[in-house]
């Protein structure tokens, strides 16, 4: 293997992660943006989502299915939990939320393991990109291609939605003072209940997309809060372009930091967050503390 | 194919082992021979744990049936010991003082064992090990009321290094988790290589909980080994295995591991084809007392016997065959019967050595195929050893040569 060949073909993986990455980064830093709250149950709505996508594909038969329905079951259960249960809490300390999103991600962790079971399950990457292209003579997988352009279109799309959209405007307009938006008239707890949907349904996208490399497992969880965290804190609590600059810088430095100093692949991603946090506490495009 | 695992359940299920068919009705009286079985049933080897209740509970649903063992119910008594050594000593203590269990089976983790077994003496209690796979326990951690029924962890590695010797591959490569289990089966195996007068050209190790191993992959390739050892379990197994097939990893490198079972075959599919490893049981086993195991185990749960459920079913037969043997539970004697318990059981011969307690049986190398009749990959055997050529001397956990 050239060394062109191995930058191409890291600089493509380190995308592709980067895109997994981004699908957990930006439900919780949306959610944190309008609620102010940190959504601990985060990777238990990924794993949710990789299990709702075995299911749909073993009764759909089709991967694409679950593309669809996973994220609309999570982001609808994200919702219902967000009404019945959330809502409530506005009043309280902020550590409430807290014990109780924890306390979902137990009880979710359990629930799975009641309805799925122990053991990892099988996600296939649809056959149309279970395929390898040769990039400079080196096979690379075509759904790692795919990963990367997902990643690319949903941040597009979440940045237009942002943008352009009524509901993208009162979510920014809610993000930065929810008291004058409630005041102009509109109905904040709906705009709350919209973005705790929408950021569950990412993460139950992450989740689907995620499941063909790593399995459905009770494993995901736990691993990918922390990572989200993380993201986050380095982009920058709420900013949306500061969760896609986060995986990104992240996954970069994962793929080629694993590469020349394997014995310090588990500290690489915290040493970017502890460096991040010294030159810029607030996080790279984050509000200064 | 979904179980699911409560506490509750486990209890529940144990009390079910212990309901009495009618045969039974005569030997109401003659008191339960209870084993005590302390198991990792929640928690990351909760899969494992699984699969030695399932084991344990259909022998003793077996032998109920037909009247018992000298006429007694076999009673199981489970406790969740959630893979923490120290639970697990709790919970062995209060089978054993609560239940009056002087028989145990159970201890998933090696290192729930190595807590265990210097109390048996003061329980008066006797440990059948059906899945324990650490040397020491047979070595320098050696107590007189331990039993290793499995295959030990050396012996699994003996396999793959005699099967290696015989095979063309000259320069092999190793990745494992990065903790005390994949550092200590890596240094095993570089050892083995040297010995068979082959090349150890590096290994690289992932951190727990690793899930993207493009990098790895990459630094696999680049290091032009035949073959690549791997030494994973769980998650990072599977996630590991799925993306050396999306990279086509397995046509250029033979990929050799350590343990090789259904679950994880299930959980990747066709990325596990080809991969080749040592077993410690596989359904495909040829011989008529385990065709008669897996063709009972098929019509009680629907799909075939795998590693752990057939290892404790071997260890369970080996009980038998011992208490049969002393026409007793009493500690002493069965411990004196055990000494020179042998079975013609599902893997062929097995036989307790007196000088160290190990069972010496044969070791597997199987390949993962696709076979007709089977939805998923099944691992076929392409190699097999006897039991005087796999296990260390007494007390070792080392091979001379």
């Amino acid at each position: 293997m050239d060394f062109a060949a191995f930058l191409v073909t890291q600089c493509l993986n380190a995308l592709s992660q980067a895109a997994l990455l981004f699908f957990l980064g930006v439900g919780l830093t949306l959610i944190f943006g309008i609620m102010r709250i940190v959504n601990f149950a985060h990777g238990a709505f990924f794993m949710l989502g990789a299990y709702v996508g075995y299911s749909s594909v073993a009764i759909a038969g089709n991967f694409w299915a679950a593309l669809v329905l996973s994220p609309l079951l999570v982001g609808g259960f994200g919702i219902a939990f967000e009404l019945g249960v959330l809502r409530l809490l506005y009043r309280r300390d902020h550590s409430a939320f807290l014990m109780v999103t924890f306390g979902l991600t137990l009880i979710m962790g359990e629930a799975i393991r009641l309805i799925w079971g122990v053991n990892a399950l099988e996600v296939r990457a649809p056959p149309a990109l279970s395929g390898i292209v040769f990039i400079l003579d080196e096979p690379f997988p075509l759904y790692r291609l795919f990963l990367a352009a997902a990643g690319i279109v949903v941040a597009v799309a979440i940045w237009q939605f942002l943008e352009r959209t009524r509901l993208g405007l009162l979510i920014r307009a809610t993000s930065q003072n929810a008291e004058m938006v409630h005041a102009l008239g509109t109905d904040v707890r709906l705009v709350r209940s919209a973005v705790f949907g929408i950021g569950c349904g990412l993460a139950g996208i992450g989740g689907v997309l995620a499941a063909p490399l790593v399995t459905a497992s009770l494993a995901m969880a736990p691993t990918a809060v922390i990572d989200t965290f993380v993201i986050v804190i380095i982009g920058g609590m709420g900013s949306f372009l500061g969760s896609a600059l986060g995986a990104l810088l992240v996954a970069f430095v994962q793929v080629f930091g694993t590469y020349y100093f394997p014995d310090l692949a588990l500290a690489l991603m915290y040493l970017v967050m502890v460096m991040v946090l010294v030159i810029r506490p607030g996080g790279l495009l984050g509000k200064e503390a | 194919m979904a179980t699911s695992v409560t506490r509750r359940a486990a209890m529940r299920a144990s009390l079910v082992a212990v309901a009495a068919p009618a045969v039974l009705r005569h030997a109401r009286g003659e008191a339960p021979i209870k084993i005590g079985m302390p198991l990792a049933l929640t928690g990351p080897a909760a899969e494992i744990g699984e699969q030695m209740r399932h084991g344990a509970e259909f022998w003793a649903k077996t032998v109920n049936a037909k009247g018992g063992l000298l006429g007694r119910p076999i009673e199981l008594h489970v406790e969740d010991t959630t893979g923490d050594p120290a639970t697990c000593v709790r919970k062995a203590q209060l089978v054993v003082e609560r239940d009056g269990c002087h028989l145990l089976f159970g201890m998933v983790l090696s290192s729930e064992a190595l807590a265990v077994v210097p109390k048996l003496a003061e329980w008066n209690a006797i440990f059948v090990s059906s899945d324990n796979g650490d040397g020491r326990l047979t070595g320098s951690s050696f107590v007189p009321n331990f039993f290793r029924a499995n295959i030990s962890g050396p012996m699994e590695t003996r396999v793959i290094s005699l099967w290696l010797r015989r095979g063309e591959m000259k320069n092999f490569y190793a990745i494992g988790m990065d903790y005390a289990w994949g550092h200590n089966s890596i240094d095993v195996f570089k050892d083995e290589v040297a010995k068979a007068k082959k090349n150890f050209v590096g290994a690289v190790f992932s951190p727990i909980g690793t899930k993207d191993f493009s990098t790895y992959i990459t630094k696999i390739r680049q290091a032009g080994a035949d073959a690549c050892f791997i030494v994973m379990q769980g998650a990072d197994n599977n996630a590991f295995l799925s993306q050396a097939r999306e990279y086509r990893l397995a046509d250029k490198v033979q990929l050799v591991t350590s343990i090789v079972d259904l679950n994880s075959i299930h959980a990747v599919g066709d990325a596990a084809l080809g991969l080749a490893g040592s077993t410690r049981y596989v359904f495909t086993i040829d011989n008529l007392a385990n065709k008669a195991f897996v063709e009972a185990w098929r019509k009680e749960y629907g799909t075939e016997p795998d590693v752990f459920e057939g290892e404790q079913w071997q260890a369970c037969q080996i009980l038998q065959a011992g208490i049969e043997k002393a026409q007793s539970t009493d500690t002493d004697k069965l411990r004196a019967a055990l000494e020179t318990a042998a079975v013609d059981s599902i893997k062929g011969k097995a036989a307790i050595r007196a000088c160290d307690h190990q069972a010496v049986q044969g070791g597997y190398m199987v390949k993962v195929v696709k076979k007709e009749g089977f939805k998923t990959p099944i691992p076929e055997i392409i190699a097999a050893y006897p039991g005087d050529e796999i296990t260390p001397a007494c007390r070792q956990m080392t091979f001379e040569s």
